[in-house]
C-alpha cells in the first residue's frame, strides 16, 4: 500500500515563475532596438525553446550511452523521455523561429544554418522515434535506437558550427560576441535568462515525470514475466 | 588455425558481395535506373539554357547531388537487408568478425557508390554544359564524399536491417544525417566548377574528411552492437 | 522462457536437447550460440584452462540451425571457402570437395549455385559450413531435417567423427538423432 505522499511543492514554484517571465516578457522588457514593432519579445521563448531542444538531445546522448554500456532498460526510458521532449521543443522553437522571421525579414523560411539546424535536430527526433516505433522487442529497440542517437550526435557537430562558419547568416549576431561582453540591454537579458531558466525547470520537471511512469510500467512488466 | 587480419576477412566479405551483386545484379538496377531516369528527366526539363549563367554553378552543384542521393539510397540498404530476407544473416553473424562485416560491406557499398558517380557525373555535366574548372578538385570531392556517404548509410543499413528492413525507413533515418554532408557536398562540388584552383575545395574537404572520420570512427564503436543485438 | 539451467559440455560426450515443439529447444541452442543474451546467467567456452572471449567464438563454433541459410547465389565451393577465409583458413579445394562428398554431395553438383539446390541438399551445405573450420563446439539444430536417411547415416557420422574432439550439442525431437546422445537435457512447455 502506498503511502499517500503529499503533493510536491516546486512544479507550483514552476508555474508561478513561468508566469512571471511571461508577464515580463510582454510589460518588463523594453521593444529591442532594430526589430520591427513588438516582434522581439518572441525571442524569450524562442530562445528558450531551442535551448531545450538541443538540451534534449544531449541527455538522449548521455542516456543512450549509459544504456550501451548497461543495458539497464531504464536508461533507455530516460533516452525515449528526453527525445520526447526535445521533439515537442524544436518543432516549438522552429515554429517560433518561422513566425520571428516572418515578421521581421517577410518570409516563414530563410535557409539560415541555424534554422536548417533546429529542422535537422527535428528531423533527427523524429527519426528516433520512427525507428523505435518499427521494433517490437524492447531491449532490441533500445540498443538499435541508442546506436542511432549516438550516430546522430556525432554528424550534428558539423551543421550546426561548421557549416555557419562557411555561410553567411541571417541570425542575429550571438549575444556573447567576438569581445566577450554582453550585447543587450540589461532588462531584456535579465528576462531571457529567466525564461532559460522557467524553460529549463519544465523540461526538468516533464522529464522526470515521464521517467518516473516509464519506471513503473517496467517494474510491472518484469514483475509480470517472473 | 593461422590468425588472420580484419583486412583478409573483410577482403573476403568484400568479394563475397560482389561476387554475389554481380551475379544478381538488383542493386547495380536500381541504383543505375535510380539515378539514369533523374537524370534524365532533370536534364530534359532543364537542359542546358534554361538556368541563368549567374544561378548555374549552385544549381547545377545542388541538383548534380539531389540526383546521385537519390540514386545511392535505392541501393546502399540492400548489403544487410539481403541477408536479414535471405536468412543468411544468421550464418553469417556466426562465422565472422563484425568488424570485417562493416568493413567489407562499406568497401561494397563505397565501390558502387564510386561506380554511380563515375556514371553520372560525365554525363550530368554533358547533358546540363556543367563547365567544371577543376576537375581534381572535383574528384576529390567526389571520392571523399562517396566514402562519408558510404559510411553512414552502411550504419544505417545495418540498424534499419535488424529493425523492418524497409526502404522508408531508411529513408527516413538517412536523411538527417545526410542533409549536412550534402550542404558541404554541394558547396564543394559549386568549388570546383568555379575556380580552377585545387585548394577551392579545401575548405568544404576538410569538412567532408572530419565528417567521414568522425562516422568512421562511431561506426567502429556502434556496428558491433547493432550487428550482435 | 526457460527455467534455470546449468551444465558443463566436454568433448567425448554428445547431449542432446530433447522436448515437445516450442518447448525452448532451438532457444537455448541459440543461447550456447551466443545469438541470444540469456536474461540472467551466462555461457563460457574454455579452452586450455582460458575463457574464448566472446569476440573470437565464431572462430570454435560450428552451427546448424534451421532458420540460417547459406548464400543462394554462390556455388557450394564458394560457399565454404567463403565460409573458411572468414575464419583466416585457406580451405583448399580438394578438402571441400571431400568434405560435401562425406556429406553426401555429388562432386557434380559442388559448381552449381545453391539457389538451384533441393533443401536436402541445401542442408548438407549448412552442415558443411558448420564444421568446415573444426570446430571445438558443434551446435545442431535438427541436423537430419530435410535429409533423407543416406543423408541421416552422414550426419551420424559426421557426429561420431565429433564426438571425441568436440563439445557437441544436437536439439532434435527425432528419436534416431536422440540416440546419438550420452547425456541428455528434457524440456518441457
Amino acid at each position: 500500500m502506498t503511502e499517500r505522499k503529499r503533493s510536491p511543492w516546486w512544479p507550483w514554484v514552476l508555474f508561478a515563475w513561468m508566469a512571471l517571465v511571461i508577464w515580463a516578457a510582454f510589460f518588463y522588457a523594453p521593444a529591442a532596438k532594430g526589430f520591427k514593432g513588438e516582434s522581439a519579445r518572441i525571442v524569450f521563448f524562442h530562445v528558450p525553446q531551442a535551448w531545450v531542444a538541443v538540451l534534449a538531445f544531449c541527455v538522449n546522448l548521455i542516456a543512450s550511452l549509459r544504456y550501451l554500456r548497461r543495458r539497464d532498460l531504464v536508461d533507455d526510458a530516460r533516452a525515449a523521455a528526453a527525445a520526447r521532449l526535445g521533439l515537442v521543443f524544436s518543432v516549438l522553437a522552429t515554429v517560433t523561429g518561422s513566425l520571428f522571421a516572418k515578421v521581421m525579414w517577410g518570409s516563414f523560411w530563410n535557409w539560415d544554418p541555424r534554422e536548417v539546424s533546429i529542422a535537422i535536430l527535428l528531423l533527427v527526433y523524429a527519426a528516433y522515434f520512427a525507428l523505435r516505433e518499427s521494433i517490437p522487442d524492447d531491449e532490441r529497440r533500445a540498443s538499435l535506437s541508442s546506436s542511432y542517437a549516438v550516430l546522430a550526435f556525432v554528424t550534428m557537430p558539423f551543421l550546426v558550427f561548421v557549416v555557419p562558419r562557411i555561410y553567411w547568416s541571417l541570425h542575429p549576431d550571438t549575444l556573447i560576441n567576438a569581445r566577450g561582453s554582453i550585447d543587450m540591454e540589461s532588462r531584456m537579458f535579465q528576462v531571457l535568462m529567466g525564461a532559460l531558466a522557467g524553460f529549463t525547470g519544465l523540461f526538468s520537471w516533464l522529464y522526470t515525470l515521464d521517467v518516473r511512469l516509464a519506471r513503473v510500467g517496467l517494474k510491472r512488466r518484469q514483475s509480470e514475466e517472473s | 588455425m593461422r590468425a588472420s587480419s580484419l583486412l583478409s576477412e573483410s577482403l573476403a566479405v568484400l568479394g563475397k558481395e560482389l561476387t554475389s551483386e554481380l551475379r544478381s545484379r538488383v542493386a547495380l538496377n536500381a541504383v543505375g535506373l535510380f539515378a539514369l531516369t533523374t537524370l534524365i528527366a532533370v536534364a530534359y526539363q532543364i537542359g542546358p539554357y534554361k538556368i541563368e549563367e549567374a544561378d548555374r554553378p549552385h544549381l547545377l552543384s545542388a541538383l548534380l547531388w539531389i540526383i546521385l542521393f537519390f540514386g545511392a539510397t535505392s541501393g546502399l540498404a540492400r548489403v544487410f537487408v539481403k541477408e536479414e530476407d535471405a536468412r543468411t544473416a544468421k550464418t553469417l553473424r556466426l562465422a565472422a568478425r563484425p568488424l570485417a562485416v562493416f568493413f567489407g560491406k562499406l568497401g561494397f557499398n563505397l565501390i558502387l557508390l564510386l561506380g554511380l558517380e563515375s556514371l553520372v557525373v560525365p554525363l550530368y555535366c554533358a547533358l546540363m554544359s556543367y563547365t567544371v574548372e577543376s576537375v581534381a578538385g572535383l574528384a576529390l570531392v567526389m571520392a571523399c564524399g562517396a566514402v562519408a556517404m558510404a559510411a553512414s548509410s552502411t550504419m544505417v543499413a545495418a540498424i534499419i536491417a535488424r529493425a523492418s528492413g524497409s526502404g522508408t525507413l531508411f529513408a527516413i533515418l538517412t536523411v538527417p544525417l545526410a542533409l549536412p554532408l550534402l550542404v558541404v557536398l554541394i558547396q564543394g562540388t559549386k568549388a570546383a566548377a568555379t575556380s580552377a584552383a585545387l585548394a577551392a575545395v579545401f575548405p568544404a574537404l576538410r569538412a567532408i574528411v572530419s565528417l567521414a572520420g568522425v562516422t568512421l570512427v562511431a561506426a567502429v564503436y556502434l556496428f558491433p552492437v547493432v550487428w550482435h543485438d | 522462457m526457460l527455467a534455470q539451467l546449468s551444465g558443463t559440455v566436454e568433448p567425448g560426450r554428445v547431449l542432446v536437447v530433447a522436448g515437445p515443439n516450442g518447448s525452448g529447444k532451438s532457444t537455448l541452442l541459440n543461447i550456447l550460440a551466443g545469438v541470444i543474451r540469456p536474461s540472467r546467467g551466462e555461457v563460457r567456452y574454455r579452452q586450455d584452462e582460458g575463457d574464448i572471449p566472446r569476440a573470437r567464438w565464431f572462430a570454435h563454433l560450428g552451427v546448424a540451425a534451421p532458420d540460417m541459410a547459406v548464400y543462394d547465389e554462390l556455388t557450394a565451393v564458394e560457399n565454404l571457402m567463403f565460409f573458411a577465409r572468414l575464419r583466416g583458413l585457406e580451405a583448399r579445394l580438394d578438402s571441400i570437395g571431400a568434405l560435401l562428398e562425406e556429406l553426401g554431395l555429388a562432386a557434380r553438383e559442388h559448381g552449381r549455385y545453391v539457389g538451384t539446390y533441393s533443401s536436402g541438399m541445401k542442408q548438407r551445405v549448412k552442415l558443411a559450413q558448420a564444421v568446415i573450420h573444426e570446430p571445438g563446439v558443434l551446435l545442431l539444430d535438427e541436423p537430419s531435417s530435410n535429409l533423407d536417411t543416406a543423408g541421416h547415416d552422414a550426419v551420424a557420422r559426421l557426429v561420431d567423427r565429433f564426438r571425441s574432439r568436440a563439445a557437441v550439442a544436437v536439439a532434435t525431437n527425432d528419436p534416431r538423432e536422440m540416440a546419438w546422445g550420452d547425456a541428455r537435457i528434457e524440456l518441457a512447455l
